[in-house]
């Protein structure tokens, strides 16, 4: 016996340091196995000049409560999950302004506004009435969040069934009147995301289309040109979701219907005209047409002097019969007035009514409301169109999350881009006041609605939130594709974004909800179970050994003592 | 929070092994000496883990039959002829089992605790090869789910199996002289034992029965086999004695 001894101790040693290198090795294994992951967007996190904005946080792990929480209890470490639809936005606001501590919170948003979702997207069962509303709601919202520095992480999310079904079974246990902590079960919410950094030199690219004009033999002046701007790119709540089908998806759509338009007119030269015509696709536009500036400042002072005026193009695409034209220059200028006679000679006979407005430029305000204040600045006579009768304040009117695909009307975007159509060509070819029409439907020359739809779904699809276009971004090449298509030349320019607006990454994320049960279960279960085991020995040991076994086992220790004395 | 529900899990899981162990006279020896080296006058260990290698490579056997001779279903339903293989391929357990307790050479060890050694073995070899790794990765995730509570209770139930099987193995082979009448009984409770895997999964797939009720069957058949086959060692021991 005393020589097997060695030899089984060494077999258990070496068992268990198998063992343990087997345990070692398995810790590396990190699993992830929740019931429901989801796809969450987080809120914009940026700097105005250094000051905060936005959620400063993205990694979240905590309770999930619903709104209907006992009053005073303690949500610091509790994510509220609060669909849009149930949305008090008076609790909202008075939560983040007095900056009440909480966990985090999470929007549900109704699916109709995911265009990821085909189907749902393009539903149309949702009553007007009740769009309207949800429209209304989330501006407001979103208007809050923005301008508000939130220091715990906001995400948003579309309502599905497993995230709905988990919502009820905490509003279940909230109304019951037990908190959720971590002593009584429920659902625990995480995020795991980097920590966000901030975006290091955010590029915007603006692109620029040349149609030349038809030059006269012998003729050494340049041509003057006639510029269609519009801004692609987009500002929102939740970047990853900034689709801004509206604002300024239409302006994009108007302009590339109008390159194509133009393009076939030009094709010819028999219908060549005398200007030259200038497509701008630029970027920034939210952040005071800080593309726009840096591609104006790009030309050199003849090419500037050459633009006899530039038409902007701004949120085009769901009015009903009023369009304004905003101008910063006097009304009262003879060229303002020729600009404005000729597209309100046309609104006529299309049917609807355009309005002047005039907004004075304050040169020592850095906010700039409009684009054509950035021809104006530069002393180029510029107006922008819009259905907007008001200018925007800052960051507003960027492409939030109501600005979505159903939001826009198509026959708007048909009725605009015939409007700058036959205005413009009626300018270039000298028939003002004339009712000749151009671009009549049912011609070759016609605005053509299945590419202004496709293009508009498109765009409906694509978060443009201009420090997250990367240079060679499919969509930016996409653009210049097109206006290679339409266009002589295209050019294209890579600048960086103006210091004063910092914005910070990790936009989207995974949310996993995981059921848990509490502490007190996992003590209760370890009551059970210790009680079970000693039940199962005690019954054992008299079963096999008999009762008197069992008493000796606690006789023991006694029974040697006395055998050693 | 949740490695704690991993060691709850755990132990319900392995603790009966090790109690069944130290309850019986399997473990208590006489002299304080053995006790410290986990010995016993009965060489006990070494006939489980015996036991425990024998079943791995039963294990093995069996996984290389299946691999060659079952084809894969799309569908998760029961289909009779593939169970039926299935449960011939278990027959492989019993000749495992059966090699355990004749061929092996067990030292200094009476029939009577030497079926109990192999069954255990036989029980703890199985938890830990079809249990641990699940347990391992599964509970210790934040998700709570009540899977491994059940798997632990199946591993209870496929204990007693295990030892049932092993005492009527014993019964049926190393012992000579039964009642006559005694001996279909004894086969035909071996043989319900030893189907016990294909009855499980045709109540599951092919009843369509809940998990926790499978594991309540489970346990109630473990108890009754229990009972009879300690009737049937007992009734055989009563011409010996």
């Amino acid at each position: 016996m005393s020589s097997k001894n060695p030899r089984e101790r060494q077999m258990l040693e070496s068992i268990y340091s198998m063992i343990a290198l087997v345990f070692i090795l398995v810790t590396c294994v990190d699993l992830c196995d929740a019931a429901t992951v989801v796809d969450v967007y987080r809120l914009i996190q940026y700097d105005i000049s250094g000051v905060p904005f936005g959620s400063r946080f993205a990694t979240l792990n905590h309770h999930a409560g619903s709104l209907h929480f006992a009053p005073g209890a303690d949500l610091s470490r509790t994510v509220l999950v609060i669909p849009v639809r149930e949305l008090n936005i008076t609790f909202v606001k008075e939560y983040i302004s007095q900056r009440k501590p909480l966990g985090g919170l999470l929007f549900l948003l109704p699916q109709m506004f995911n265009f990821g979702n085909r189907e749902a997207a393009t539903e149309g069962k949702y009553q007007v009435r009740e769009k309207e509303l949800m429209n209304t709601v989330l501006a407001e919202l979103e208007r809050l969040l923005i301008h508000a520095n939130i220091p715990y992480p906001v995400y948003f999310a579309f309502e599905d069934d497993d995230i709905d079904a988990v919502l009820a079974d905490v509003k279940r246990s909230d109304v019951s009147g037990q908190p959720a902590t971590a002593t009584t079960g429920g659902y625990k919410l995480v995020v795991s995301a980097p920590e966000p950094k901030k975006i290091v030199s955010p590029s915007i690219t603006n692109i620029q289309g040349w149609l030349p004009g038809l030059k006269a033999d012998g003729d050494p002046n340049q041509l003057p040109t006639i510029a269609i701007v519009a801004s692609y790119d987009t500002f929102g709540t939740a970047p990853a979701l900034s689709v801004g089908s509206d604002s300024n998806g239409s302006g994009v759509v108007a302009l590339l219907e109008l390159a194509r338009l133009f393009s076939l007119l030009y094709s010819n030269p028999k219908t060549r005209g005398r200007y030259n015509l200038l497509f701008g696709l630029t970027s920034g536009g939210p952040y005071n047409y800080n593309g726009t500036h840096k591609w104006l400042r790009s030309f050199d002072q003849r090419q500037r002097e050459s633009i006899d005026y530039a038409i902007c193009l701004n949120s085009i695409g769901s009015w009903d019969n009023e369009l304004w034209i905003h101008v910063s220059k006097p009304p009262e200028n003879a060229f303002i007035k020729q600009i404005f006679e000729g597209f309100s000679t046309v609104a006529e006979e299309l049917g609807f009514e355009v309005g002047l407005k005039h907004k004075k430029i304050n040169i020592s305000n850095p906010r700039v409301a409009w684009e054509h204040e950035q021809f104006s600045k530069l002393r180029v006579t510029a107006a922008t169109l819009s259905e907007l009768s008001a200018a925007p304040e800052l960051l507003e009117s960027t492409g939030g999350l109501s600005d979505s695909r159903h939001f826009i009307n198509e026959t708007a975007i048909v009725r605009s881009i015939k409007l700058v159509a036959e205005s413009i060509a009626r300018h270039i070819y000298g028939r003002q006041g004339k009712n000749i029409q151009i671009f009549a439907d049912n011609t070759s020359l016609a605005v053509n609605s299945p590419y202004i739809r496709s293009w508009v779904d498109l765009l409906s699809k694509t978060p443009r939130v201009a420090p997250f276009l990367s240079k060679n971004d499919p969509f930016v090449t996409a653009l210049k594709k097109e206006l290679e298509d339409h266009t002589r030349e295209v050019n294209v320019h890579h600048e960086v974004l103006d210091g004063m607006f910092t914005l910070y990454d990790s936009t989207k994320a995974k949310l996993n909800i995981y059921q848990v049960a509490s502490v007190t279960f996992d003590l209760l279960l370890l009551l059970v179970l210790g009680s079970y085991l000693i039940t199962l020995f005690t019954f054992l040991v008299i079963t096999t050994r008999g009762l008197d076994d069992l008493i000796s086992l606690f006789r023991r220790p006694p029974s040697r003592k006395v055998k050693t004395a | 929070m949740t490695l704690f529900h991993f060691f709850n899990c755990a132990i319900l899981t392995f603790g009966p092994h090790a109690v069944y162990y130290s309850a019986t006279p399997l473990y208590l020896s006489l002299p304080e000496k053995n006790l410290a080296k986990f010995e016993s006058e009965y060489d006990t260990l070494g006939t489980s883990i015996k036991a425990a290698l024998v079943y791995l490579g039963t294990a093995l056997v069996k996984l290389v039959c299946l691999a060659t001779f079952l084809k894969v279903s799309e569908n998760d339903s029961f289909d009779p002829y593939q169970e039926l293989l299935k449960a011939l391929i278990g027959f492989i357990d019993v000749a495992g089992l059966y090699f355990a307790l004749t061929q092996l050479t067990h030292r200094n060890i009476s029939q009577n605790h030497k079926y109990q050694a192999v069954g255990l073995g036989w029980a703890f070899a199985d938890s830990v090869l079809h249990r641990l790794a699940p347990l391992w990765v599964g509970a210790r995730g934040l998700e709570f789910t009540w899977d491994f509570i059940l798997q632990g209770l199946e591993a209870n139930a496929n204990l007693v199996f295990s030892i049932s099987l092993a005492a009527l193995g014993s019964l049926m082979w190393l012992r000579k002289n039964k009642p006559k009448t005694l001996i279909p009984i004894i086969y035909a409770c071996a043989g319900i034992v030893a189907t016990m895997p294909s009855i499980t999964s045709y109540l599951r797939k092919g009843l369509g029965w809940h998990f926790p009720k499978v594991v309540g069957f489970e346990l109630f058949t473990s108890l009754v086999m229990a009972f009879i086959s300690w009737q049937l060692f007992s009734a055989c021991q009563r011409p010996s004695s």
